[in-house]
C-alpha cells in the first residue's frame, strides 16, 4: 500500500508528496523569505495529508510534520536568526498558525480515512445470517401440564382455588362421600382399581369434593387437576391413567345458568371465542339435575357437538351430609378429562401419546398458546345477547338468580 | 338398548324420522349411540343412563318422546300398556300353580301356567324384529319372554311346568350344598345370600339373571310356567357378580323394573300368543305406597336459572306418569310405581329442566360472594420448584404410575392393585427413575436432561403412603455441540448437583449433599450423595451404578437424581431475608491449597466461612488439582475469596489479614498453602 516513510523530508517513496524545497539555512536572513518558507512548507504538508491513504501514514507524516524534529515545528529554531523583534513576532506567529492549520487537516483526514477503514473492515466481517441460529439447551413443559397451567388460571381468575387430593383414596371419598348407593350400577361405569376394601386408585377427582366439605363452609370455590385410574386395557381412545380437571362451587343461588355462563367461559378459553356449550341429560350420582356438556365450534368440530365431560348442580344429600342447608345453599360441579383438551384442541387422536413421552410429540408443544385472546369479552356478549333476547318475565327471574 | 323404529312407532304416532327420534331421545338424556339399516329399517341403539331403568324399554321411551314432542300421540297400545292392559278378562283356568315368597329381597312374584301348547318357532314378525335388535330367535316361548322384556321391560321366564316338581314355587336362598346348573351349562354352587327360584324341591332358576338347564322350555313342552317378577336391585347385583353371569334380565333389575308392571307382562304375553292360559298367580309383599314430593317452583327456577311456568311444569310432570296434588307453592308430585330415581324435589327439578330443553338456560357467570382464586402455600411452591427445573434447562415427562418392576426401582414394599388388567400395571411406582430411564431410551439415550414431578407410592408397617416426589436424569452434553470438534461440557454428578441446589433455591430450601449412611444400590457405590434438608434426608443424587446403566443400554455417566418434594417442603417456607448491597470496592484473594483428598470440601467450606467473618462477601472453588508435584493421597484446591466492606473500602492490608486467618484456619485441617 502507500509509501512508507523514511524519515521525512529526506525519502519519500511516494511521489505524489514533492520533495519540499527551502532555501539554505544560513543562504538570507530576509524577513520575507522566511516568511516565505512557511507558507510553502503549509501548502506542501496540506497537499501532502490530502494525498495520505491510510491512517497509519498519516500519523507518520504527522509525526513528520509537527512532531519534535518534524519539518514544520523545525521552522521555530529559525527565530533565532531574526533580529528584529517585530519579524520574530510575527514569523513565530504565522509559524504557530500554520501548526494549528496543518493539525487541524490531519485530524480531518484522519476521522476521513478512519472511516473508510472501518468500513472496509466490516464489509470484510460479513456473515450469512441465513445460517442456523446456535442451538441452545432449553427446557419445556410436559403438554399436560401446560394444560393444567392453563385451566389453573382461567379458573383462578374465577375465583377458584386450586387444591389437590391423593390419587390413593378412601373408597369412602371416591364413592359413599359421592352419593353412590352401596351395591349400584353406576360403580361399573368405573372399573376401579382397588387396593384393599376400603382403598382405591381414585376413579374421579370429584373424590376431593368431601375433603373439602369437611374443611370449609360455602361460599367456596374449588378447582383440582389431577391423575385419575380405570382398570381397563389400553388403546386409541382409552387408557387406564387419565387425567381430570374437576370444578365445584356452593354459594347461595348457584344455578344451571352458572354453571352453563362458567362452563361458556372456559371451553371458549381453552378453544377459543365461538365455542358454544350445550347440555343433555346424563346421570351422575353426585349431581341432581346432572348433564353432560358438549361443545361445538364452526373452526374445530365443522358445527358437530363433541362431548366434553360431566357436570350439574351437587346433590342436595352431599350438601346435607356435610351440614350445608340445600334449600339455602346451591353449587355445581364439572369435570372433564385434561387429555380431552389438546385431543381436540390440536388434532391429537392417540391417547397413548400423553403419558409415552416421546420428545418428538411433546416438543411441538413448546409454542403451544395460552388462554385464548378476547375470551372474557366474548363470554360477556354472550350473557348480554342472551339477556336482551329473554322477556321481561325471564329477564325478572334472571335478576332473581343474580341478586 | 337396539331396536327397530317400528317398534317405537308400535308406541308412539309421530311423523319424526327415526334420526328425529333419535336426537329428541338423546337431549332427554337417552343417548342414540349408533343407528343403523338392518334388513331395511332403521335400528337405534340408546344407551340408557343406569338410574333410569324405566328407559330400558319401548314403552319407556314412547313415554319420553310424548312427553317432550308435543305432537306426538300414543298409539292404542301405549294406552294398554299405561294401564297395564287392565282391561283384559279375567280367565276362569284356575292356576295349577301356587307360589311363595321367603326372602325380603323378591318384592312380587307373579306366575300364569299355559297348557296344550307347541314350542314351535315364534311368529315371522317377531323373529325379524328380534333379529333386527341384535337377538337371535330361539322357540316361541323364548322369543315372546324377549319382545315383551323389550316392550315393557319386565323380564320373563318361561318354565316347562311338568319338569317343575310339586307343583309350586318358592322364592327364597339356597340350602348348604344346593347346586344349578344354568341355561349356559354352567353348574354353580349356590351361596347363601343368592336367591333362587325353586320348586317343590330344588332351585331351578337364578332369580333375575337366568334359568336353569332342567326346567327350560324344549321343543316337546306342552304346558309352561310363566314367571314376571320384582326383585331387590342389590340382591340381583350380587347374585350374578358372585355367579359371574350378566344377561339382560339381570341388566334390567339391577337398574329397575317397574313392580307394578309385572302382571301387564303376562297379560302383553298372553295377547302375543294368542291364548289366555291360567288364572294370573300374584304374590306382592314388596308393595310400596310412593310419598309426595314437594316442588317449589320458586326454588326451582332459581336452580334451574331459567323460566318455567308453574302450569307448564305440572304438565311435563303429567306427561312424565307422575300424579300432581295441589296447585301452590309447594304443589305435590307423587312419582310412578316406575320412576324410583325420583325421591325428591331436585329430582323433579332436573325433569322439568330436560322436558323444558336444557338449550333454555342462559349462560351467566356467578354472582355471589368474590373468593380468592388461583393457588397458595405449598401448591405454589410446587410450581416454582417445576418451573424452576425447566428454568435449568431440563424437559418434563409425565409418565405412568402403574408400571412392572424395573431395576431403577426405590427399595421397600410395594402398593399393588389388586386387580390389574395386565402384568404391565401391576405395581405403583415408588419412584420416578424408572420412568425416567424409559423415557431416556425411547428418545434415543444420549444427551438427554428429563426430569418428572409426581406421586410415588410406598407400604410400611404404618400403612400406604403416597408423597410427590421429582426426579431428574441427566447424561450427555450439558448444551447442545453446535460444529465439528466443538468441545462441550457433559453432564455430571456436579452439573447436576448444581442444578440441584439452584432448583431448590428458588423455593428457598438449601440442599447438601452427604456421603450416603447406606449405599443406593441403584448407583454408582462412591458416587453418590445423600440429599439432606435441614437434617433430614430427602433424596438421594448420584450416577446410575454402571451395571445397570449398561443394563437399561444407557451411558455409563447417567446422572439421576431424586427428591421427596412433600419433604423438602415440609417446613414453612423460609423468609426472604434481603440484604444491602454495598457500594465499596471489593478485593481477591486467592489460596492455593495442598490437602489431603480425604479431608471433605464441605469442612474446608465451614473453615473459610467460619474464619473469614463478615468481610468475606464470597468465596469459590475455581481449581481442582492433582497429579504432577502433587504427593499422593493430596490434592490442591484453589479457592478464591471475595472480600468487601460495608460502607467504606477494603485496604490491602486488611484483605491479607483476612486471608491469613482463613489461611490458619485451613492449616488446622492439615492443609498446607502452595
Amino acid at each position: 500500500m502507500a509509501g512508507v516513510f523514511v524519515g521525512f523530508p529526506i525519502a519519500l517513496k511516494n511521489s505524489m508528496v514533492e520533495k519540499p524545497t527551502r532555501p539554505g539555512w544560513f543562504q538570507t536572513s530576509h524577513n520575507g523569505l522566511f516568511m516565505s518558507e512557511v507558507e510553502t512548507l503549509k501548502t506542501q504538508a496540506l497537499q501532502q495529508i490530502a494525498h495520505t491513504a491510510s491512517a497509519a501514514d498519516l500519523k507518520m507524516l504527522h509525526s513528520a510534520l509537527l512532531g519534535k524534529s518534524g519539518s514544520l515545528s523545525g521552522l521555530l529554531r529559525q527565530l533565532g536568526q531574526i533580529r528584529d523583534p517585530e519579524e520574530k513576532r510575527a514569523f513565530g506567529k504565522a509559524v504557530n498558525d500554520a501548526k494549528a492549520e496543518v493539525e487541524a487537516a490531519v485530524e480531518s483526514r484522519l476521522a476521513e480515512l478512519r472511516s473508510k477503514e472501518l468500513e472496509a473492515e466490516l464489509a470484510s466481517e460479513q456473515i450469512d445470517v441465513t445460517m442456523p441460529g446456535r442451538r441452545p439447551r432449553v427446557g419445556y413443559e410436559h403438554i399436560l401440564q401446560l394444560t393444567t397451567d392453563k385451566i389453573k388460571k382461567v379458573m383462578g381468575g374465577l375465583g377458584f382455588e386450586y387444591l389437590e387430593g391423593p390419587e390413593l383414596e378412601d373408597f369412602q371419598y371416591n364413592f359413599t362421600a359421592l352419593n353412590y348407593p352401596p351395591d349400584h350400577p353406576a360403580m361399573d361405569d368405573q372399573d376401579t382399581f382397588y387396593v384393599t376394601d376400603d382403598l382405591v386408585l381414585r376413579t374421579q377427582c370429584t373424590a376431593l369434593q368431601g375433603r373439602v366439605y369437611e374443611l370449609r363452609k360455602p361460599p367456596l370455590r374449588v378447582v383440582t387437576v389431577g391423575r385419575t385410574y380405570r382398570n381397563e386395557a389400553i388403546d386409541r381412545t382409552h387408557n387406564h391413567t387419565f387425567h381430570q380437571v374437576d370444578c365445584f362451587m356452593i354459594d347461595e343461588g348457584v344455578s344451571m345458568a352458572h354453571l352453563k355462563g362458567t362452563l361458556g367461559l372456559f371451553a371458549r378459553a381453552m378453544f377459543g371465542p365461538d365455542v358454544r356449550v350445550r347440555f343433555r341429560p346424563d346421570f351422575f350420582p353426585f349431581v341432581e339435575p346432572g348433564v353432560d356438556y358438549a361443545i361445538s365450534t364452526p373452526k374445530l368440530f365443522g358445527g358437530r357437538w363433541v362431548e366434553l365431560g360431566g357436570a350439574g348442580l351437587i346433590h342436595p344429600n352431599i350438601l346435607r351430609a356435610y351440614g350445608i342447608n340445600p334449600d339455602i345453599h346451591s353449587g355445581f360441579a364439572f369435570g372433564l378429562g385434561v387429555e380431552r383438551i389438546p385431543m381436540m384442541a390440536y388434532g391429537v387422536d392417540d391417547l397413548r401419546l400423553f403419558l409415552e413421552n416421546d420428545l418428538r410429540f411433546l416438543e411441538q408443544f413448546r409454542s403451544a398458546p395460552p388462554v385464548a385472546a378476547g375470551v372474557g369479552l366474548a363470554a360477556q356478549e354472550d350473557v348480554r345477547s342472551r339477556l336482551t333476547a329473554m322477556s321481561p318475565l325471564e329477564a325478572a327471574v334472571e335478576h332473581h338468580v343474580t341478586a | 338398548m337396539k331396536f327397530p323404529y317400528s317398534m317405537l312407532l308400535d308406541f308412539v304416532q309421530t311423523d319424526l324420522t327415526a334420526e328425529e327420534a333419535g336426537d329428541l331421545l338423546t337431549m332427554a338424556g337417552f343417548e342414540l349411540e349408533g343407528i343403523e339399516e338392518v334388513e331395511g329399517e332403521k335400528v337405534l341403539d340408546i344407551k340408557v343412563m343406569s338410574n333410569r331403568g324405566d328407559g330400558l324399554s319401548i314403552l319407556g321411551l314412547a313415554r319420553e318422546v310424548l312427553a317432550k314432542e308435543q305432537d306426538s300421540v300414543p298409539t292404542e297400545l301405549y294406552l294398554n300398556a299405561a294401564s297395564r292392559f287392565a282391561d283384559r278378562p279375567a280367565p276362569t283356568t284356575p292356576n295349577p300353580a301356587t307360589a311363595t315368597i321367603e326372602t325380603p329381597d323378591c318384592n312380587r312374584f307373579a306366575c300364569r301356567v299355559f297348557e296344550g301348547v307347541t314350542n314351535g318357532p315364534s311368529p315371522d314378525w317377531i323373529q325379524t324384529r328380534l333379529r333386527k335388535a341384535g337377538q337371535r330367535p330361539i322357540s316361541l316361548f323364548v322369543d315372546l319372554t324377549n319382545y315383551v322384556m323389550m316392550e315393557l321391560g319386565q323380564p320373563l321366564h318361561a318354565f316347562d311346568y311338568d319338569k317343575l316338581r310339586g307343583g309350586r314355587i318358592v322364592v327364597r336362598k339356597p340350602r348348604p350344598g344346593e347346586t344349578l346348573t344354568t341355561l349356559d351349562g354352567k353348574e354353580h354352587e349356590l351361596q347363601p345370600d343368592q336367591m333362587m327360584i325353586c320348586d317343590a324341591e330344588r332351585p331351578v332358576s337364578v332369580a333375575g339373571v337366568m334359568g336353569g338347564e332342567e326346567t327350560e322350555v324344549t321343543a316337546g313342552t306342552t304346558r309352561v310356567l310363566l314367571e314376571s317378577a320384582s326383585f331387590l336391585n342389590t340382591s340381583i347385583r350380587r347374585t350374578r357378580k358372585q355367579l359371574g353371569l350378566n344377561t339382560e334380565a339381570s341388566y334390567r333389575f339391577e337398574r329397575s323394573v317397574d313392580p307394578d308392571g309385572v302382571v301387564a307382562a303376562i297379560e302383553r304375553f298372553s295377547d302375543l300368543l294368542g291364548q289366555a292360559g291360567s288364572e294370573i298367580f300374584d304374590v306382592y309383599p314388596g308393595k310400596v305406597e310412593r310419598q309426595p314430593v314437594a316442588v317449589k317452583m320458586d326454588r326451582a327456577r332459581v336452580l334451574l336459572g331459567m323460566y318455567i311456568e308453574d302450569k307448564q311444569a305440572q304438565g311435563y310432570l303429567v306427561r312424565l306418569g307422575m300424579e300432581v296434588m295441589g296447585h301452590g307453592d309447594p304443589f305435590y308430585v307423587v312419582p310412578p310405581s316406575w320412576r324410583p330415581d325420583i325421591v325428591a324435589q331436585e329430582d323433579l327439578v332436573e325433569e322439568l329442566g330436560r322436558v323444558h330443553g336444557y338449550e333454555e338456560i342462559p349462560e351467566l357467570l356467578p354472582a355471589g360472594t368474590t373468593t380468592l382464586g388461583g393457588q397458595r402455600g405449598q401448591m405454589e411452591e410446587v410450581d416454582r420448584l417445576r418451573e424452576a427445573a425447566i428454568r435449568a434447562g431440563y424437559i418434563q415427562i409425565v409418565s405412568h404410575s402403574l408400571r412392572d418392576l424395573h431395576p431403577l426401582d426405590a427399595p421397600g414394599e410395594r402398593v399393588e392393585p389388586r386387580n390389574p388388567a395386565s402384568p404391565e400395571m401391576a405395581y405403583l411406582r415408588n419412584s420416578l427413575l424408572p420412568s425416567l430411564a424409559d423415557a431416556a431410551r425411547r428418545n434415543g439415550g444420549r444427551d438427554l436432561h428429563l426430569f418428572e414431578i409426581g406421586k410415588v407410592f410406598s407400604r410400611s408397617s404404618s400403612g400406604f403412603g403416597e408423597s410427590r416426589s421429582i426426579g431428574f436424569m441427566s447424561t450427555g452434553e450439558l448444551i447442545p455441540s453446535d460444529r465439528k470438534g466443538e468441545a462441550v461440557p457433559n453432564a455430571t454428578f456436579f452439573s447436576l448437583k448444581g442444578d440441584l441446589e439452584a432448583i431448590s433455591h428458588a423455593v428457598g430450601r438449601l440442599l447438601e449433599a452427604s456421603a450416603p449412611l447406606e449405599g443406593d444400590n441403584r448407583l454408582h457405590p462412591s458416587r453418590q450423595a445423600q440429599l439432606v434438608h435441614q437434617g433430614a434426608a430427602v433424596g438421594v443424587l448420584g450416577q446410575i451404578h454402571p451395571s445397570v446403566s449398561e443394563e437399561l443400554r444407557l451411558p455409563r455417566e447417567t446422572i439421576v437424581a431424586e427428591l421427596d418434594v412433600d419433604a423438602l417442603l415440609s417446613d414453612s417456607e423460609s423468609q426472604l431475608a434481603l440484604r444491602p448491597i454495598s457500594r465499596n470496592p471489593s478485593i481477591r484473594r486467592d489460596i492455593a491449597l495442598l490437602i489431603d483428598k480425604a479431608v471433605p470440601y464441605r469442612e474446608i467450606d465451614q473453615a473459610v466461612i467460619q474464619s473469614g467473618g463478615e468481610i468475606l462477601e464470597r468465596h469459590w472453588l475455581f481449581d481442582v488439582f492433582e497429579g504432577q508435584g502433587i504427593p499422593d493421597g493430596k490434592h490442591s484446591l484453589g479457592i478464591a475469596l471475595q472480600l468487601r466492606k460495608f460502607g467504606d473500602n477494603l485496604t490491602d492490608e486488611e484483605a491479607n489479614q483476612v486471608r491469613a486467618k482463613v489461611v490458619a484456619a485451613l492449616a488446622q485441617l492439615g492443609g498446607a498453602t502452595r
